[in-house]
This record gives structure tokens, sequence and C-alpha cells, in this order.
């Protein structure tokens, strides 16, 4: 069996000193660029290139493959602490970790989202050497119509983002798709909303958003509530420990978005976050107490963390074998092989056996690093709680600031952040929650972008929606979730309470 | 924890202050009137980490170093947001500095006529071009076009019945290299139906049969050309590449559309630059483009060789952004 010998010398590679070491540096700078906010892989990696110049191309890949699935892996830290996501894919894991954090279980949920990301992260790379020869084909199925499909669905999460008042998610999520519009209009080469300011011309970095929403309103909220002492039992760490039935809990979220989440990861272009918004919304569908959601459910924080490192390992399928980068990290990475003489594509498996079945070889031991190194320093991760509150809030800030200005060493997108965090505050002031805002500016880009692409091929006709079997199951799926809700809520309606229409108007 | 903090944001000091070197006019100029640097030489690149113009200015400042052809620092900084403007106009604002210059290619000249940028190729001090790129035209293998004038031939029928596709929004590079030799091949080019995949989904677009051609970067297409999913119906240079699988890639010119377009790759200097101080780099590059060094360099990354000193670069530059603004006219997409 040949695909058993590859993976056997894979492990050789993956096995012998100097992949162990590099593996172990590669996750290690992850995890650590990871828990810092702003700082991403893009950058880590592009750095590093130079620097493995002259080494062994296989030993190299599988340092800098690391650094990749390490940020992902390390990023849940910064969201469960602090409120600040550390890299895009794990905004959703802020939505039930940081409400976990501040009960006092701040313990739990990290190891919680280890490991969920250990499981995500494994199963992945278990799907990814079984069956990546076979799902490149499922990597370039999807064209515009496809992908504006599976934003349409994404977008059915706005409903199930919103805390009270679905009327608020809407316009909160319109305002995220106003925004998103800011910039070079990449169809027509037209600059949008920008009023002749050259700063706006690429649009507003996903990073100020979530940092100015996220970090900044809640150390505003913070310091608005600095007397309230009912908050102090968030200093705790509480047990790490994870129960029995906590465990049966996280079983179903994990296992289902191990699968969902890789195969999202698959399609170039999706990716770790829209993963992550994806299962976080599926669970909360499926499961029997929705309301938990939001307020600190153990399933609605495994399933993003699961999905979100899941889909890190489905990146690597379009990357090895076609060449074709899913995302800004993969694309740097892919700058990467080829600096190193190796060209991935549908011939690397044959050309460069060592090379692909060494990268998936080590992934393996790289997760297991990832957990023994995670595991052990949640008490001192979780110390951050511990430092006094001024102390912490001028950290997040400073941390959020340096995140920001690292992305293009722009003093521009500093007063965005500013921005941001001012109409953050001021939304959580009157209730608005931020989420559905963050997932229509990740959406709606993509989703603007392929519908006019779909629009251009068809010749203006809607119809070709039609024409394609999987968009149209897509658009299917999200209708029906848009649709019964209604229908049962209706018939409801006549029982129920008052507060509970509520919720419906 | 409070530790690695500490040396994170210790680390990021330097890094920012690394960034913000300063700049002055100034160098030694000797008695005979040779001019050589006298401070480290920032070279900008224009964009995030990781893409050609980063690559360029990081490559060139490490054969630079490492060979000893220059005996300062050079070290690169990345300016980036707006196609390339914010960089332009951060190394406009050096007027006169010898110290400073940055990457440059066909953005420069296309970018301001798109008006996105205050600033273009001629408010700067060409130094030197080194590198040159070719576009190539890319359908699916089962595609019923086998070359360039079968492609054209239904396109002249009917434009709107061709989808292309590439990564760079209209006006800019991808599109300019289809239409100009669409053009010359006698395609109403007004008519043409393309689309913008920032996201470089256009192989994958391509592969799936959403679009028809893809117009790309020659080195892009080698892979998938070998493993025999693509074809290449015709590629912008004047001559055939050299090269195992780039050698069977026919040109444009030899399909009898006599049109080219290179992707050029140069380096220049702020505004009113010292014309000694030009000199003296023109032969600094120069002896970079001879190195057994950057040679190498230039293979592990499928670049051609293209070197014009300063003169002829300008004259180049001039001819091009005429060619481009004739045709970015036609089109409806210049501002000016």
């Amino acid at each position: 069996m040949d695909a058993f010998q590859g993976l056997m010398s894979g492990f050789q590679v993956a096995f012998s000193l100097q992949g162990i070491l590099f593996v172990f540096i590669g996750v290690f700078v992850g995890t650590f660029i990871g828990m810092m906010p702003g700082l991403g892989p893009i950058s880590a990696i592009a750095i590093m290139i130079p620097i493995t110049y002259s080494m062994d191309p296989t030993v190299a890949l599988v340092m800098m493959a690391g650094v990749y699935y390490g940020a992902i892996f390390g990023g849940s830290s910064s969201s469960i602490l602090l409120n600040a996501p550390g890299v895009a894919g794990t905004v959703a894991t802020a939505f039930d970790g940081y409400p976990m954090a501040q009960q006092g279980k701040a313990g739990k949920a990290l190891a919680i989202a280890a490991i969920a990301s250990f499981t995500g992260g494994t199963v992945s790379v278990i799907l990814l050497m079984l069956f990546t020869p076979m799902l490149s084909a499922v990597a370039v199925s999807f064209g515009p119509a496809e992908y504006f499909a599976l934003m349409f669905m994404g977008l059915t999460a706005i409903s199930s983002l919103s805390e009270g008042s679905t009327i608020k998610a809407f316009i909160s999520a319109t305002l995220g798709f106003i925004v998103v519009t800011i910039g070079i209009d990449s169809q027509t080469g037209t600059s949008r909303f920008t009023f002749g300011n050259p700063n706006l011309l690429e649009g507003i970095d996903f990073l100020v958003i979530a940092l100015g929403l996220f970090a900044l309103a809640e150390v505003c909220t913070l310091v608005l509530n600095r007397k309230d002492d009912t908050m102090s039992n968030n200093k705790e760490l509480g047990s790490l420990r994870i129960s029995k039935q906590d465990m049966k809990e996280m079983r179903g979220p994990m296992t289902r978005q191990s699968l969902l989440g890789f195969i999202i990861g698959v399609l170039p272009g999706a990716g770790a976050t829209i993963a992550s918004f994806i299962a976080y919304i599926t669970e909360k569908k499926m499961a029997k107490n929705p309301e938990e959601f939001g307020k600190g459910s153990i399933k609605g924080l495994a399933a993003p963390e699961t999905a979100n490192n899941a889909a890190t390992g489905g990146a690597f399928v379009p990357l090895l074998s076609l060449g074709i980068p899913g995302s800004g990290t993969t694309a740097v990475l892919l700058g990467a092989f080829l600096v190193l003489g190796v060209q991935p594509g549908p011939l690397l498996i044959q050309d460069r056996p060592e090379v692909f079945w060494g990268i998936i070889a080590s992934m393996y031991v790289g997760n297991i690093f990832l957990l023994i190194l995670n595991l052990p320093l949640i008490p001192y991760i979780a110390k951050v709680l511990r430092i006094p509150r001024p102390m912490l809030i001028s950290l997040v800030i400073i941390f959020s600031l340096i995140g920001v200005y690292a992305i293009s060493f722009n003093t521009f997108d500093l007063y965005l952040l500013v921005a941001f965090g001012i109409i953050g505050f001021l939304m959580r002031m009157v209730s608005f929650p931020a989420a559905p805002f963050i997932l229509a500016f990740i959406l709606g880009g993509m989703m603007e972008q392929a519908l006019r692409q779909t629009l251009t091929i068809s010749n203006g006709s809607l119809s070709i929606f039609l024409d394609k079997p999987i968009a149209l199951t897509l658009i299917g799926v999200s209708l029906l979730t848009i649709l019964v809700p209604l229908f049962t809520s209706k018939r409801k309606l006549t029982e129920a309470s008052p507060e509970k229409q509520k919720n419906i108007s | 924890m409070k530790k690695i903090l500490g040396t994170a944001a210790a680390f990021m000091m330097l890094l920012t202050a690394g960034c913000s070197s300063q700049s002055s006019s100034g160098g030694n100029t000797s008695e005979n009137g040779e001019w050589t640097p006298s401070q480290p030489i920032e070279i900008t690149a224009p964009a995030g980490p990781g893409g050609g113009w980063d690559t360029t200015a990081r490559m060139a400042s490490q054969v630079f170093e490492q060979e000893k052809i220059i005996d300062k620092r050079l070290p690169v900084v990345n300016k980036a947001g707006g196609g390339g403007a914010i960089g332009w106009a951060y190394v406009a604002g050096k007027e006169g500095s010898p110290h400073h210059m940055f990457v440059g290619s066909p953005p420069l000249v296309l970018v301001p006529l798109n008006g996105q940028s205050e600033y273009g190729y001629d408010d700067f001090t060409p130094i030197a071009n080194v590198i040159a790129d070719y576009g190539a035209f890319v359908v699916k293998a089962d595609a019923k076009w086998d070359n360039l004038n079968d492609l054209f031939e239904d396109m002249k029928k009917d434009p709107a019945s061709v989808s292309v596709i590439g990564t760079s929004s209209p006006g800019s590079m991808d599109h300019m290299q289809f239409v100009k030799i669409a053009k010359a091949a006698g395609v109403d080019v007004t008519k043409i139906k393309y689309i913008s995949d920032p996201d470089a989904g256009g192989l994958t677009a391509v592969l799936n049969g959403s679009v028809d051609v893809y117009t790309t970067g020659v080195a892009e297409t080698i892979e998938q050309v070998r493993a025999g999913k693509i074809k290449v119906l015709g590629i912008t240079s004047e001559e055939r590449l050299e090269g195992e699988v780039l050698s069977d890639f026919p040109t444009a010119k030899e399909q009898g559309i006599d049109e080219t377009f290179i992707n050029w790759r140069g380096f220049f200097g702020p505004p009113n630059m010292d014309p000694a101080a030009v000199e003296y780099y023109e032969q600094k590059f120069k002896e970079l483009n001879d190195s057994p060094a950057w040679d190498e360099i230039r293979k592990k990354y499928g670049w051609g060789e293209l070197y014009m000193d300063s003169e002829e670069y300008s004259e180049f530059l001039k001819i091009e952004a005429e060619d481009m603004e004739t045709l970015l006219e036609e089109l409806g997409l210049a501002r000016n």
C-alpha cells in the first residue's frame, strides 16, 4: 500500500530529532502569536521564510505549518480571558468562552477549548491523510454561485446571534454590511465610501473591528463598572476539571463539528472563521436549550473551537493537492513552499512524497504537543485574570493598539480602532449585539463579490442558481431555517407569554 | 504570563522602532563627485509581507548585504494599503532623500490612471529595473479552444460568450494584459466579461468550469499544466521562455498577434533624488543583476531577467504609460 508506506516515511521525518524539534518550535511560536491579539500567523510565516532558506524543505514546512495551526489553537486564550480575539478564527470562541471566564470558570473554559481544539485538529489530520486525493475534487467544486449560497446560509445565523431583540440583531448586521462595502470595489475598481482617503482604499481590516467592538468595548464597560464588586469572582481560575457530564455534552458538538469544520476548511476562501460561525449556529439550532448559548454554554464553546481547528487541517487539502491557497495565511505558506523549491499541486504526492506525508505526520505530533503544551499552561495563562483590574484594562488597550498597528504599520488604523471601540460601547449601552455586525462584515464582502461574479457570468440572470445543485440545496436549507421557525412560532404565539412575543417581533 | 507579555511588548517596540528609521538627505560626496550612502537604506514594499513586492524587496536587500555589494544595511519596511498608494505616498514624502527607495511594477502606472493614487511613476526617480514576468492565458484542459486565435475568433463573434477571470480588479494588471493582447487580435475589448477574484479563486473557477479563461502570471500555471488539468493558450512575452514546461508555452506573437505585455519590476527613489546617488545605485543594481546569488533567486522564484538603467527605464515607463492610458480610456476606466 503506497499511502501507508508514504505515511511511514512521513512519520520517519516527523519523529526524527530534527523533525520533533522543529514541530515543537513551530507550534510553540504559533501558540504564542495566536494568544497575542493582532499578531497573526501571516506575518510570523512571512518573517520565517528567509530564515528557513537553507533548511531541509520538509523540516522547514513542518515548522511553518505548525505556526499556522498552533496560532488557531492558541488564539482561543485571549478570546476567553479578555474578550479580545487573537485571530479571526476565534471570534466565535468569545461568545461563550468569555461569559464562562466571567463566571469564574476560566480554567474549565480553557481546558474545554484545548480539548476541542485537539479533537478538531486530530480528526482533520486523519481525514486529510485518508481523503486528500479524493477531496481535491470537492475543493474545486465550489464556484461563485455555490459560495454565494454558502455565505447566505451563514447569514441565517444572524437571528440566532441575537440576545433578545431580533430587530436589533438585523440592524447591527446591516451596519456590518455597510461597513464592509468601504474600499475599492473588486468588480469595477471603483472606490466606495472612501471620501478620498487612501487609507480606506483597501477597506477596513477585520481585526480593527473585532478588537474595537469586542475588546475595547469590554474595556469601556469594565471602566464604567469599576466600583461594581459583584463580578469579583471572575478573578477565580476555577477548577480545570471537566466532569463526565461536561464531557458528554461536548461529545456531540466535537464529533459533528470536526467533520463539518473540515469540509468547510477544504473549500478555498471559506476557512476557519466561517467554519467557527457555522459550527456555532448549527449547534445552537440543534441544542435542547439554545437559550444557554451566549451565557457560557459548554457546547457553544466546544463547537467553534473544534471547527476552527478542523478547518485549519482542511485548508491543507487545496493547498497540498491543488496548489490553491484558501486564505491569506495559506497563500503565504504557498509562497514558502515555492521558495523552498517544493511546488504544491496535483503532482506533489508523486514528486515529493516525503514532504506531503511529512507534513501530515507532523500534524499528529504537533497536535499532541499543543495539547501537552497548553493544558499545563492553563493555570499560568489564566493568571492574567489576577492582574489588578486597572493594569489589565491598560494591558488590553495596549495590546489592541499594538495588534492593529502591526497589521499595516499605519496610524490611521488606530483611529479607526478607537472609533469602533466607541461604536461598540454605544451599541452595548443600548443593547445592540455586536456579533451580527461582525458576522455580516465577514460574510458580506465575500457574499457580495460572489453574487456579482455569478451574475456577470450568467449575464445577469438569476436562473443560474437553479442550474447548480449545490447552490440550490444550500439556499433551500437556508430558506427552511428561516421559514420553519416562523411557522412554528406562529402556532406557539397563541399560547405564548407576552415576553416571547417580544422576542419574535 | 506577565513576563511573556513583557518580552512581547519589548519585542514589538523593537520592531516598530526598526521601522521608523529617520530620514534625511545626505550621504557622502567625494571630491570627484562620487556619492556613497552614509546611513542604512530603507526599501519600502508598498504591500504586506509575502507578496511579489515584498519578496523582491527582501531578496534584493539580502543579496546586497550578503554579497557585500553595498556595505550599509538595507532594512525592508512594509507600507500596505490602497493597492500601493499608501507606500507611494510615504516615499513621496521623503523627497530628495538618497536613502529611501521602493519596489515598483505595472500597478505604479495603472493605479494612478484608475484615479486611486495621488502619486504615479512620473513623481518618482526610476533607479533600475531588474525583473520581468509575463502573463499567461489559461483554460481548462478539455476546453474547446486550443490556441489564442480559436479563443479570439469566438470572442470576436460574441465577446460576452466568454468569461475571463483574474485576481486584480478591472483596469489593473491581470485585466489589462488580457485586454492588450485581445485588442491586438481584433476583439471588441469594451465588451469583454471580466470577473475579479481578489481571493485568488481564479484557478478554482476555471477548473470547475464556472469561468472560461484565467489570466495570470506564467509561473502560477506550470504545476497545473504538468498535471494535465489546464492548458496555456498563450503567453505575453516576446519570445518563448526557457525551462521545462515553460518552453512549451506559445507566445501570442508567434500566433500572429503582434503584442506583448511585460510585468516589469524595479526600484524607484523619492522625487528629485540626487543624480549622483542614482548613478551609484544604478551601478549597484547592475552588480546585483549580474551576481550568481541573484541568478539563483531568480530561478527559485521563476523571475525573468530584465535590467534597465535609470534612463532606459524612464523611456520605457513613458511608452508603457501611454499605451495603458489609451487602453484604459477605451475601456472607460481612466479617471484623470
